[in-house]
């Protein structure tokens, strides 16, 4: 009999805003959609009992695993790990770890999930510090798959990064868009203050020298805040203090047009036959720019793989989280960003 | 062999019910193309669902058990399907097929599509011929009314329901008056008994077990047939060797693996399914000396994964407690599956 065991995907079933059920539905749907990947649900066996009474699945290919406690999204994650080891996210880590499963998707709180990597996990050689990337909606499509989305990391992992972490980041950027997005020659840019190399802070130059001279990866110099919706480069890195502070900022600004739109349905009634008459070409903006689609954002620099989803993901979003976690393990993402990695 | 056994073959201890179609066979008929397909299948191009030859093989290795096949399939088939029972080396006591053609020529079409009206009766006929103490175990599938029909019938011959119910429940599944006249009569014939000890449910359709759950612990959903011979082993219809033999089939035929199979396991210990002393025999057997078994080896492996498996579980959860069977209430399940009034899926 084989003992080669199929790609494993270990899913945390708590924690996300709509609870168990979403996350159970979509690793299940993952199972049923891929016959070669393997669920591993990760959580309070009872709520996942209950799950699977309203849920399609296949037996053959989804397992449980019962963990007593989990860390809720308001959580300090050092505190909660701590006081509750045996919670979902750090089990669904220390399986990986010891070879259970292949990859984690979770989405509970961000923070603990980080945590849980770092205590479970070890960094790949030459990575010092792992980033969060996540994908930001583009004017451009790019790769194979036509994504319109760009990547940008670190958003928060990593708040005060080195000029040799972040051309780690850049490396291990390139290499999941190239996995990922099936994207071969991904444009790699540092956001700083300036598109001239000298421009931003002495650890942005740094990393900009050191990157002009990699081989094998197109680095485009730096690109400028507004670049990043244009999609002018296809992986943005930046440090984690800044990525967050950017990605906090984009996601205003497009909740504040959300809410200007609303307020003019509303306040007039030519403006609302406007916005009626744009509504399909908005539908199709939200089609194409779709982050279910996506699934989630992964943790890199880490010799296994978690897919953060959004908290509010819904199984679709699991899904596809999953989907990418399985297609980054079958690709070896890890290899390849230890290979591409300078003095590999 | 003694003179009784030489006038007449020893009376059954078990008999095993089976149906073919989605249950034995991996058969396709929801379009008309595939209804075609299969009518024009010949034997050897039929295939067996993975794991239930082997499955009935080792039940009926005792010698003391007969195997009787009630079928929706036309009677046109007999002689495809005996043959291809034949080559997966499967030997049946009954076959029972459909007369559909008899059905039409006689203008009754509710009951070329009606499952209740034809299974029930079979059944019930095939009872009235069987030992009372011939314990019975039956298969069928989440395609049509298996559920139903199985549990009815049980339920029928242990007279755990009334005659007003299955007046009702025949009526609601559109079963013609004078079939409902010979289900009375020949219910009336058969001693009481409680003979049915299981019933298993192929989910073919991966319908949801809980959805079930209504038909209480006898009946079992089930994803592969490695799932039915661990709870037969824990029912004592087979032995720790002879799952190891349905286990070895599904790895052979099928693509199955430590991981699919120890899931399998993991599932039903969840479903509160009693099989964590089944799972310890097994290994134990897993570690005999049969030269057929090196196909399944590392031996360390699968034991380990299994011990995991059933061990990540944590506390299992307090039992559901056991209730009777409504009927009325779910005769829903009884119509046809494309019949309009049906809404279960």
């Amino acid at each position: 009999m084989s003992a080669q065991r199929p790609v494993t995907i270990a899913f945390d079933v708590m924690g996300g805003d709509h609870g168990v059920l979403e996350v159970v539905k979509g690793a299940a749907q993952l199972t049923l959609d891929s016959p070669n990947v393997h669920g591993l649900l990760v959580g309070d066996r009872a709520l996942i009992d209950q799950a699977l009474t309203q849920v399609k699945y296949t037996a053959e290919r989804l397992a449980v695993h019962h963990a007593p406690d989990f860390v809720a999204m308001h959580e300090k994650p050092a505190v909660a790990l701590d006081a509750r080891p045996r919670c979902s996210v750090m089990v669904a880590a220390e399986l990986i770890r010891d070879g259970e499963a292949d990859a984690m998707v979770s989405a509970g709180n961000t923070g603990a999930g980080v945590l849980a990597c770092a205590r479970a996990f070890k960094l790949i050689p030459g990575v010092r510090r792992a980033a969060l990337a996540t994908v930001y909606p583009t004017a451009v499509s790019r790769g194979e798959k036509n994504d319109p989305f760009s990547l940008i990391l670190d958003v928060g992992a990593t708040v005060d990064a080195s000029a040799d972490d972040l051309v780690a980041f850049a490396v291990m950027g390139a290499a999941y868009a190239r996995i990922i997005s099936k994207n071969p020659d991904p444009a790699v840019a540092l956001l700083s203050n300036g598109t001239e190399a000298s421009k931003g802070p002495a650890r942005v130059v740094e990393a900009n020298q050191k990157l002009s001279v990699i081989k094998g990866l197109r680095f485009i110099g730096n690109v400028e805040g507004v670049d990043i919706p244009k999609g002018t480069a296809d992986v943005v890195v930046c440090d984690g203090f800044v990525g967050n502070v950017c990605l906090k900022m984009l996601e205003g600004v497009s909740e504040t047009v959300i809410e200007l739109a609303r307020y003019a349905y509303k306040e007039k009634l030519l403006w609302r036959a406007g916005l009626a008459m744009l509504s399909s070409g908005i539908e199709r903006i939200k089609e194409v720019t779709d982050w279910e689609q996506y699934g989630g954002a992964p943790i890199l620099g880490f010799d296994r793989l978690f897919i953060k989803a959004h908290g509010r993901s819904k199984a679709r979003a699991i899904t596809n989280a999953g989907k990418v976690a399985a297609k980054a393990v079958k690709s070896d993402l890890t290899k390849v960003i230890q290979d591409a990695l300078p003095g590999a | 062999m003694t003179l009784p056994d030489r006038i007449d073959p020893r009376p059954p201890k078990k008999i095993y019910r089976w149906d073919l179609d989605k249950t034995y066979l991996q058969t396709e008929f929801d379009t008309l193309r595939q209804l075609v397909r299969t009518a024009m299948q010949k034997a050897h191009e039929k295939k067996a669902v993975p794991g239930a030859a082997a499955l009935i093989r080792e039940l009926r290795a005792s010698g003391d058990s007969r195997l009787c096949i009630v079928s929706g399939s036309p009677t046109q088939m007999r002689a495809v399907l005996a043959e291809k029972l034949k080559l997966d080396g499967v030997e049946f006591d009954e076959l029972v097929l459909k007369d559909n053609l008899k059905n039409l020529v006689r203008g009754r079409f509710k009951a070329l599509r009606g499952q209740v009206g034809y299974k029930l009766p079979v059944l019930l006929k095939s009872r009235a011929h069987a030992p009372v103490e011939a314990e019975e175990v039956l298969f069928g599938d989440d395609a049509e009314a298996d559920a139903f029909i199985y549990s009815l019938y049980a339920d029928m011959v242990a007279r755990r329901v009334s005659e007003p119910v299955v007046h009702q429940v025949l009526q609601a599944a559109e079963v013609y008056e004078n079939d409902i006249t010979a289900v009375m009569k020949v219910w009336e014939s058969i001693p009481q008994a409680d003979p049915v000890t299981r019933i298993f449910i192929n989910l073919d359709r991966l319908t949801t077990p809980a959805s079930f759950a209504h038909y209480g612990p006898r009946l079992v959903p089930i994803f592969n047939y490695f799932q039915a011979a661990l709870v037969l082993m824990a029912d004592g219809h087979l032995a720790a060797p002879q799952v190891l033999k349905v286990m070895v089939d599904l790895v052979q035929s099928a693509g199955h693996n430590l991981f699919t199979l120890s899931n399998s396991l993991q599932d039903l210990i969840r479903r509160g399914l009693p099989i964590a002393q089944v799972a310890q025999r097994l290994s134990e057997a897993l570690q005999g000396p049969q030269a057929m078994l090196q196909v399944v080896r590392p031996v360390p492996d699968i034991i380990a994964a299994f011990t995991k498996r059933a061990a990540s579980l944590g506390a299992p959860p307090a039992p559901a407690p056991v209730k009777d069977i409504d009927y009325l209430s779910l005769l829903d399940h009884a119509r046809p599956r494309t019949h309009k009034k049906r809404r279960i899926e």
